[in-house]
C-alpha cells in the first residue's frame, strides 16, 4: 500500500516536471505562428497611397467639411462666409456663379481643404522630409523632418510651410506662412495668413492611418477647429493624372 | 448585340455609398438631385477625360424626333480603379442612362446608372 502511494507520488511528481519540461521544448521547437503578412506596423512607416475612408456617421459632411458642426467664426470671418459663393454644400452656386478659389480659378486648395478633394495620396518619405503627392492637380506638400523651424519672414504660399516631428508614433507638423487666398473647406469659410494647422499623423493598423487636425486663426476662428481623419492603405493604387485647368470642355457642359 | 457591353465593369459601390453624394458634388445647383431621368439611346461621344466622364448619345422620343442627351460621371481616375478605360464605352453603343436631370431643363443629366443592352449596370455619378 505504502509502495503504490510512493509510486502514485513519485509519478505525479515527475508529470509535474516532465510535462513543463515537453511544453518548453514544444515552444523552442514549434515557434508561434507567424502574424498574417501586412500586421507587421511600423508605426514611423506613412509611406503608401491612402485614401480617405471615413467612418459612416462621417460621410454626410466629409464631403463639404471636417465636422458636423459649424466652426466658431470671429465677426470678420462670419462677414466674409456669408459673402462667399460656394458651390459644395447646401448654398450651392452653378460652376458659372461660384468664386471658389479651386472651382473657379483652379488655385491650390490649401491646408487642410486639400483632403477634402476626393483623390488619394501618396507619401514618401526620405531622411529630410516627408513628402505627399496628391492626386488632386498633382498638389505637392513637402513637411520637412530635419529640425528647422519655419522661417522667421515666410513668404506667404498656398500650401503653407510644413515642419513636422515625431513624437513617439505620431508624427506631429505644424503648418504656417499660409497666404489668405484658400478656403478652409469646400463650403467657404474663410481664413487669415495667422492660420496655423496642426496634423497629428498615427499609423493605427497595417492599412489605416488616423490625422487629428487642429485649426487656429485668430482673426477668423473664434475657437480652434478641429477634425478627424481616417485613412485606408490602397497597396494595388498608383497615384494617376489629374489637371484642375483642363475643365474647359466641363464648364460649358453644364448650363 | 455588342458582346463587349456585357463586360461592363460594376463601379464598386464605393463611388456611390460616400453618403449626402448628392452634397459632396460641386455645381448640384444645376441638377435636380429630387428628380430621375432614364434616357436609352446610341452613344454618339465618350469622353474619358478629366475631370469628368461624359456619355453623349441620340435618344428617339415615341415620334422618332432625336433628341440630343448628356450625361455625367465622376473622374475617369476613379472610374479606372473600378475597371473602365476609354474604351468601355464606344460610338454606336446602345446604352441607357438614368440620373438627376437639369433644373434649366437642358438635356443634361447627373449619372447614377449606365447601362448596356443585356441590363449590365455600371453605377457611376458619385462625388467629386
Amino acid at each position: 500500500m505504502l509502495n503504490r502511494l510512493a509510486v502514485l507520488v513519485l509519478f505525479l511528481l515527475l508529470s509535474a516536471l516532465v510535462i513543463p519540461a515537453h511544453l518548453l521544448a514544444q515552444s523552442n521547437e514549434k515557434p508561434a505562428a507567424a502574424k498574417p503578412q501586412g500586421t507587421e506596423i511600423n508605426p514611423h512607416d506613412l509611406s503608401g497611397v491612402w485614401n480617405l475612408h471615413m467612418p459612416q456617421t462621417a460621410r454626410r459632411y466629409i464631403g463639404n467639411t471636417f465636422s458636423a458642426d459649424e466652426p466658431s467664426l470671429t465677426p470678420w470671418a462670419e462677414e466674409k462666409y456669408k459673402a462667399t459663393k460656394p458651390s459644395n454644400g447646401p448654398r450651392t452656386h452653378s460652376l458659372q456663379e461660384t468664386d471658389d478659389p479651386v472651382l473657379k480659378s483652379c488655385l491650390p486648395p490649401g491646408v487642410p481643404r486639400i483632403y477634402l478633394q476626393p483623390f488619394p495620396v501618396q507619401i514618401v518619405q526620405t531622411p529630410k522630409e516627408v513628402v505627399m503627392l496628391f492626386e488632386y492637380d498633382h498638389i505637392v506638400r513637402h513637411i520637412f523632418v530635419d529640425g528647422r523651424q519655419h522661417p522667421a519672414d515666410v513668404t506667404p504660399t498656398y500650401m503653407g510651410h510644413s515642419i513636422g516631428h515625431w513624437d513617439a508614433d505620431t508624427l506631429v507638423v505644424d503648418t504656417a506662412g499660409f497666404n489668405d487666398k484658400t478656403w478652409l473647406d469646400r463650403t467657404g469659410h474663410p481664413h487669415s495668413e495667422e492660420l496655423r494647422v496642426v496634423e497629428r499623423f498615427r499609423r493605427t493598423a497595417a492599412d489605416a492611418m488616423q490625422v487629428d487636425i487642429t485649426m487656429e486663426d485668430a482673426k477668423a476662428l473664434a475657437k480652434p477647429w478641429t477634425s478627424q481623419l481616417v485613412f485606408q492603405l490602397r497597396p494595388q493604387w498608383d497615384i494617376m493624372e489629374q489637371v484642375c485647368t483642363d475643365n474647359e470642355n466641363f464648364l460649358g457642359f453644364e448650363k | 448585340m455588342n458582346p463587349r457591353l456585357v463586360t461592363f465593369p460594376m463601379i464598386a459601390l464605393l463611388t456611390l455609398a460616400a453618403a449626402g453624394s448628392a452634397r459632396a458634388h460641386h455645381g448640384a445647383a444645376v441638377y435636380d438631385t429630387a428628380k430621375t431621368v432614364t434616357v436609352k439611346g446610341t452613344v454618339t461621344d465618350f469622353q474619358f477625360t478629366n475631370p469628368h466622364v461624359l456619355i453623349y448619345i441620340d435618344s428617339k422620343d415615341e415620334s422618332g424626333n432625336v433628341q440630343k442627351w448628356q450625361g455625367e460621371l465622376t473622374s475617369p481616375n476613379h472610374l479606372a480603379r473600378a475597371g473602365w478605360t476609354k474604351s468601355t464605352v464606344k460610338v454606336g453603343d446602345q446604352v441607357t442612362l438614368t440620373g438627376n436631370p437639369s433644373k434649366s431643363g437642358a438635356t443634361n443629366l447627373w449619372l447614377r446608372k449606365v447601362a448596356g443592352p443585356n441590363g449590365d449596370i455600371a453605377t457611376g455619378g458619385g462625388e467629386n
